[in-house]
């Protein structure tokens, strides 16, 4: 749902160490990593910035919008998810296995304080299985650890046999491991909360989650602006505590939502996406347009509400709510 | 008592965890934990850690006591929360979250079990200690067992929701072992005194019957501080309940006696407790010369007593006080030499008799020597007027008969430096003799000094009072003399004094005191509570713990001396005639002032005082009687003829050669 966070552990977990040792073992051909830095560091966002003109479902042309109503508090809880991947060895012929460890919390807020409404860790191998030999995969089966075949990919086209693409494919594998844990604990909030949940990234990954009313995005990168033209200038002229028009955010394969940009931070003396997020809520029925305004101008107000406290040191404090930052620290805790 | 150590339930819920980082590693002395933010933990806290992991079969069971807190969120500067609160601290209201925040919290360990082999704190749970825990963890287990069973409980410790007695071992409180307390803490709060007047009564109601007897001795030195030992004052319901956790009695000491000496008129008591209603344990305590010649050290300093009028000294306490006294240069007479004027007179004597020789020594004294030392001596009985007589009349206190449970308090509080310093000298060194001998009346003496600061300044020229009191702290236990003391600031004290205390006590302390080194071993939290502790509220270091423990004591059920001081207002100064019926009063209360006044008549001042004293000493049946004996009989007036006598026969004038 959200774009790759990381866990920047000064050390590899625990259970790499003795992961790696397994492996050693089951694979004395195996040339072993001592301390790696995770993938996720390394590995560039393939992602080419775009803009892509979006249905305004409020008004007729999408403009700035000011919120008028002072902040108010609304979310009762907050949705993120981490992931980390490490090579644990290379095969001959540079194949790595990867060890990935993905983690998703939600932390309920109750008397302002945060507590841990569910959590989930796990942890797999991420191999080739097309480049390595059956025995191979026996034997990384043999380790208790579930592996997953990072061979199986959408993009037909990788060369599937440099290494660095190996890793590459290894952590989108990872990053989608991620995504499924971060929806699979939204939609556990959806079907049993109405409580409204801050979800950090996009809700239209599931169709249950995009429709539900108590789901709320907040997408933090902006690597595909939904504005053109003048659109895009309004987007990237909003002041403090200004909003864009609803849009609807469709795609083929996602879930349609509505969505608009808000900015939480005075951008004076910033680059132009200075505390602009991205909010993405349930789209309403058909013809319902002055609703979808107020119901962005309330959830935009519930976010303003969370800009404070600041999440420094994080280096994205302009658009992270604390609460998402607390989710990380939780998961950075346990992972 | 406390039955053996159990394990504690498991349904009880952890308030905390282990925590140890490579900057904060645990040690087998101190342990880190963490804590929800509404925990009942504060410094001072006792806690119980169970480990996860057994070792030598066993799983570890750490005992410890909060000595450091730490409270912090993850905010790296404080200027991201001014950025958050965009300058203006009003806008806290904005933040709809908390910070997360933790509450860290340092320990130091007060025992492990197993204790072999002593290993670093583990991970583990951390449990709030119950009254069992403390008992473990101050291995008053040890004590508190049956067939020991020699705990004194000095007060209660309170943690959220534990309240444990906390018990001291007689033995290592009164002795053999350690002995000694000491209690330091500022003035004005009426910690030191009350907290010493809490364990007197609570020593005499747990001290173990089967080590003996023991008594108390209290040199009251300021004020009305100690003098209304016997009179009960107020408790509220909460130091009832206090006294009751430690099973002793909400009421004042059943069984006091004052002594105070009189005034330099000689007559009147000089002591704030002389109210005619209190007067029934109230004796004079007063000596003669040979009491005050056995400490003429004490009063005389080194400038005064050289060796050779040390010399002297000697020659007149051991062949001249008390002896049928003789010298050929004094001729024929010969000389009893019981009082002050006794001396006096010898002196005189001496001296005119080395004049009319014209002789420069006398028995290798010189004569500057005798004139100096004359000098010194005989100015004592009017430095210490009240106390020293001149006629030799001693009243002491009952030295062979102490009173078990008994409090003895001798009132000096009002009393020149050097009259104090010899009662201090005279008192305890009685006691040390008496102790030796085993013939004291008791077992054990528990000797109180106040304003230690005063007595055994751990600078300024060394007294006799100063090498009384290290005597007493380094070898009286060994005897069943124990000495409680207090001071204001501990640092000022000879350190061989709080040294050899095995427990001290203290109340609130000055911040400057607690800079100085001695209190180097307590953590910055433990001082900054030091430095707050309310009334009432005690730091304790005993032998048996291993770090200093908090604990509350009850306020002592007695009459407080400024609450007695208004209630039992002092006496005004009177005339002899009414403090001779003030004091015998107090054997036979029918005593009429006419009475006395038909008794003594014109008679001297002296001879009324003389005669006052050994009624009040002897205690007779018969009070009129005995005092009228004292009297010297008064010769009934006679008329007295004039025998006739014979005119002088003249003699003729024309024959004067006649007859």
């Amino acid at each position: 749902m959200s774009a790759v966070p990381i866990i920047l552990s000064s050390a590899p977990h625990a259970s790499f160490s003795s992961i790696a040792r397994v492996l050693a073992g089951l694979l004395p051909e195996s040339q072993p990593v001592d301390g790696g830095a995770p993938l996720e560091l390394s590995a560039a966002n393939t992602q080419p910035p775009r803009l892509i003109s979006a249905t305004v479902i409020e008004g007729g042309t999408l403009r700035a919008r000011r919120v008028f109503e002072p902040p108010a508090v609304g979310f009762a809880a907050f949705l993120d998810g981490t992931q980390q991947s490490l090579v644990a060895c290379y095969l001959p012929g540079g194949i790595p296995i990867v060890y990935g460890t993905v983690g998703a919390v939600i932390r309920d807020r109750r008397n302002q304080r945060l507590f841990t409404w569910r959590h989930a860790v796990e942890h797999r191998l991420y191999a080739p299985r097309a480049n390595v030999s059956p025995s191979i995969w026996r034997s990384l089966s043999e380790t208790g650890i579930v592996v997953h075949d990072t061979s199986e990919t959408d993009t037909p086209d990788v060369a599937t046999e440099h290494p660095h693409a190996l890793r590459e494919l290894a952590v989108h594998r990872v990053q989608k491991d991620r995504e499924i844990a971060e929806r699979s604990l939204a939609l556990e909030w959806c079907s049993r909360e109405e409580r409204p949940l801050l979800i950090d990234g996009g809700t239209s990954g599931a169709d249950q989650v995009a429709r539900a009313a108590c789901a709320i995005g907040v997408i933090k990168s902006h690597r595909t602006l939904y504005a053109s033209g003048e659109a895009l200038t309004a987007v990237l002229g909003l002041g403090y505590a200004e909003r864009s028009s609803v849009f609807l955010v469709t795609s083929p394969k996602r879930a349609s939502v509505a969505s608009w940009y808000l900015r939480i931070r005075d951008p004076r003396g910033h680059d132009p996406m200075w505390g602009l997020i991205r909010v993405e809520v349930a789209p309403p029925a058909a013809g319902i347009d002055a609703d979808v305004g107020r119901r962005a101008d309330v959830v935009s107000r519930w976010i303003l509400a969370e800009i404070a406290p600041v999440s420094l040191p994080d280096g994205r404090w302009d658009k992270m709510v604390y609460g998402v930052r607390d989710c990380e620290e939780f998961l950075r805790a346990v992972m | 008592m406390i039955d053996s150590p159990l394990p504690s339930e498991e349904s009880e819920a952890p308030l905390g965890r282990v925590v140890a980082t490579e900057r904060k590693p645990n040690t087998p002395h101190e342990f880190h934990f963490w804590t929800a933010l509404d925990s009942p933990v504060g410094i001072g806290t006792i806690v119980r850690v169970e480990g996860a992991q057994p070792v030598n079969g066993q799983i570890p069971t750490i005992y410890g006591i909060v000595v450091e807190g730490f409270s912090y969120t993850d905010l790296q500067t404080p200027i991201h929360d001014m950025l958050g609160h965009d300058g203006t601290p009003g806008g806290g209201s904005l933040g709809a979250t908390q910070r997360a925040e933790i509450r860290l919290y340092t320990a130091a360990v007060l025992r492990q079990l197993p204790e072999e082999p002593l290993q670093p704190v583990p991970m583990g749970r951390v449990f709030l200690a119950d009254n069992n825990d403390v008992a473990v963890a101050l291995r008053m287990d040890g004590y508190l067992r049956e067939g020991a069973n020699t705990g004194i409980p000095i007060g209660v410790y309170r943690a959220g929701g534990t309240d444990a007695p906390i018990y001291l071992d007689a033995d290592f409180l009164i002795g053999p072992e350690a002995a000694h307390l000491n209690i330091t803490g500022v003035s004005g709060l009426a910690t030191k005194t009350s907290a010493i007047e809490w364990i007197l009564s609570s020593i005499f109601t747990h001290f173990p019957s089967q080590k003996g007897s023991v008594a108390a001795v209290c040199f009251n030195v300021k004020g009305p501080d100690l003098c209304f030992l016997d009179q009960p004052g107020p408790v509220d319901e909460a130091d009832a309940a206090l006294y009751e956790k430690c099973g002793v009695p909400v009421k004042p000491f059943e069984n006091v006696q004052y002594f105070a000496p009189y005034k330099s008129d000689g007559f009147s008591l000089n002591t704030l407790r002389s109210n005619d209603a209190l007067l029934h344990n109230v004796s004079s305590l007063t000596w003669g010369l040979r009491e005050v010649l056995q400490y003429a050290e004490v009063l005389l300093n080194k400038d005064d007593v050289d060796a050779k009028a040390d010399a002297l000294i000697d020659f007149i306490r051991e062949r001249v006080v008390d002896r049928d006294f003789g010298d050929p240069m004094l001729g024929n007479k010969r000389y009893l030499v019981r009082s002050f004027a006794d001396l006096e007179q010898w002196f005189r004597d001496v001296l005119s008799a080395m004049e009319g020789k014209n002789g420069e020594s006398w028995r290798t004294h010189h004569v500057a020597t005798i004139r100096k030392v004359r000098n010194r001596l005989s100015n004592i009985s009017t430095r210490c007027a009240g106390l020293v007589t001149d006629d030799g009349a001693v009243s002491d206190l009952p030295f062979g008969s102490f009173q078990d449970r008994t409090v003895y308090v001798i009132d000096v509080a009002s009393l020149e430096e050097d009259a104090q310093d010899l009662i201090f000298a005279r008192v305890v060194t009685r006691l040390r003799e008496h102790l030796e001998k085993r013939d004291l009346g008791v077992n054990h003496v528990v000797v109180f000094v106040d304003e230690l600061n005063k007595y055994a300044p751990n600078d300024g020229p060394e007294t006799y009072v100063r090498k009384m009191l290290l005597d007493l702290a380094e070898r009286g236990r060994y005897l069943g003399l124990v000495l409680f003391s207090a001071q204001q600031f501990r640092s000022q004290v000879h350190r061989r004094v709080v040294g050899n205390s095995g427990t001290a006590l203290y109340g609130r302390m000055d911040a400057d005191e607690l800079a100085t080194p001695g209190y180097a071993v307590l953590s910055p939290a433990v001082k900054t509570k030091l430095a707050t502790l309310e009334k009432g509220q005690l730091m304790v270091r005993h032998p048996h713990f291993t770090q200093p423990i908090f604990v509350r004591f009850p306020r002592p059920a007695i009459l407080r001396g400024r609450d007695g001081a208004e209630r039992y207002p002092q006496a005004v100064d009177i005339d002899l005639e009414a403090a001779v019926v003030r004091s015998l009063r107090t054997l036979d209360p029918t005593i009429t002032l006419g009475w006395v006044q038909e008794a003594v008549g014109i008679r001297e001042e002296d001879e009324i005082i003389r005669a006052r004293n050994a009624t009040v000493r002897e205690r007779p049946v018969d009070v009129r009687k005995f005092f009228l004996s004292q009297l010297r009989p008064v010769v009934a007036a006679q008329t007295v003829t004039r025998p006739a006598t014979a005119a002088v026969r003249s003699a003729p004038a024309d024959d004067p050669y006649g007859f």
